[in-house]
């Protein structure tokens, strides 16, 4: 359990990336009234930008 | 009692004055045994004068619990478009960063004491005011207190992490040490309450996943159902700036250059550009660390008082004028 849980924090700026930073990205598009680049829907832009970006910060340490 | 000055070295006892110890005294750590007593009683006597009165402390109570209602009634009012997204931010920052003050008098139970009526209204405070910045009441009391016990103690003090020299520096390290894989913030508390290992640390590090666990749940779901900007500027930002700013007013100016570990040198005495309000008080720190049951918002009259006790003692009070 304890192993569990200390693997879930360990990956969570991956599922933070999934969970909040791709529905924020898509979300603020729409609201500014950008379209995605290169034909992709809003969301799938928010995934190819927030899961990348939390498994580098999973990996590094860092966000930036 | 005998009076201060007849006790002060070096002021009223100066030679011009015909009234000349026998012994010189030299200041600080030169004092002796007697003078050292003597200036502690007085000490005492003041911060008796402004120690916390939980009759009186009901504002810190009002405050918390109605910003916390209200940082609540944000949610559904922001997602009806009610509120101003704008507004709710600007609120919910001020509240993320005010709480930690209103929790902090908590965690010395200036609120109430423990076993008195006032006693709920204490916890109430502290459960409730830092929820926002996803930092439970039971680490924060634990981490603070340990941080009094070991003030600038590289390896003991919980808040050693925020050591910086400059303060712009000071600003960066607040941002760096929340990063996952750096060793500051909440992930150095973690790892001080594992260390510690007690049912009280072990309990606080429940807490810290429960709520960690709550808050992450609560921002994922609410994101993928169209509010992700709501959450950003509800909580998430809000705790970013929040935490920062206490990092920096809170930990890094009062106790920057963090060398000394003593009773009068753990603090500095300093002048602050933002105002008393805007920087919490923390200019005088000293008198929080010498007599944490002083309430924030009396530290300013106690240190008036204090100050030629406190320089008599060698702190540096030159920085404020009054």
């Amino acid at each position: 359990m304890t192993t569990a849980i200390k693997q879930l924090f360990h990956w969570m700026p991956f599922l933070f990336g999934i969970g909040f930073i791709a529905p924020l990205i898509a979300q603020m598009l729409q609201y500014w009234q950008v379209a995605a680049p290169v034909g992709l829907s809003p969301i799938q832009f928010g995934l190819l930008i927030g899961a990348p970006w939390g498994l580098y910060a999973t990996l590094r340490g860092r966000w930036l | 009692m005998n009076e201060l000055s007849t006790l002060q070295p070096g002021v009223a006892l100066a030679p011009d004055q015909g009234e000349a110890p026998a012994i010189a005294l030299g200041a600080g750590d030169g004092l002796d045994a007697h003078t050292r007593r003597t200036l502690l009683q007085q000490e005492r006597a003041i911060a008796r004068k402004y120690t916390s009165d939980p009759r009186k402390m009901w504002p810190y109570t009002a405050v918390t619990l109605g910003c916390f209602a209200l940082w609540l009634a944000f949610w559904p009012l922001a997602m009806l478009d009610i509120l101003p997204l704008w507004l709710g931010f600007v609120a919910s920052t001020v509240f993320a960063a005010g709480g930690y003050i209103t929790s902090h008098e908590a965690m010395h139970s200036n609120i109430g004491r423990p076993g008195t009526k006032a006693r709920f209204w204490n916890e109430a405070v502290g459960q409730v005011a830092t929820i926002i910045l996803i930092f439970p009441f039971s680490m924060a009391r634990m981490m603070h207190l340990h941080h009094h016990y070991y003030t600038n103690d590289p390896d003991k003090d919980p808040d050693y992490t925020d050591a910086a020299p400059g303060k712009y520096s000071a600003w960066y390290k607040t941002w760096l040490n929340r990063q996952p894989g750096v060793d500051g913030s909440i992930h150095h508390y973690k790892r001080i309450l594992e260390r510690i290992g007690t049912p009280a640390a072990k309990a606080a590090l429940r807490d810290t996943m429960i709520l960690q666990l709550f808050s992450m749940a609560f921002f994922f779901t609410m994101a993928w159902s169209g509010y992700a900007m709501e959450v950003a500027l509800l909580w998430w930002l809000p705790r970013h700036l929040g935490l920062s700013y206490i990092r920096f007013w809170l930990s890094w100016a009062p106790h920057h250059p963090r060398t000394g570990t003593g009773r009068y040198d753990n603090t500095r005495v300093f002048r602050t550009w933002i105002g008393h309000h805007l920087s919490m008080g923390m200019q005088y720190h000293v008198v929080h660390h010498l007599y944490p049951e002083v309430p924030n918002h009396m530290t300013r009259y106690a240190y008036r008082e204090m100050k030629p006790l406190l320089e008599a003692r060698g702190v540096d009070c030159s920085p404020l004028k009054d």
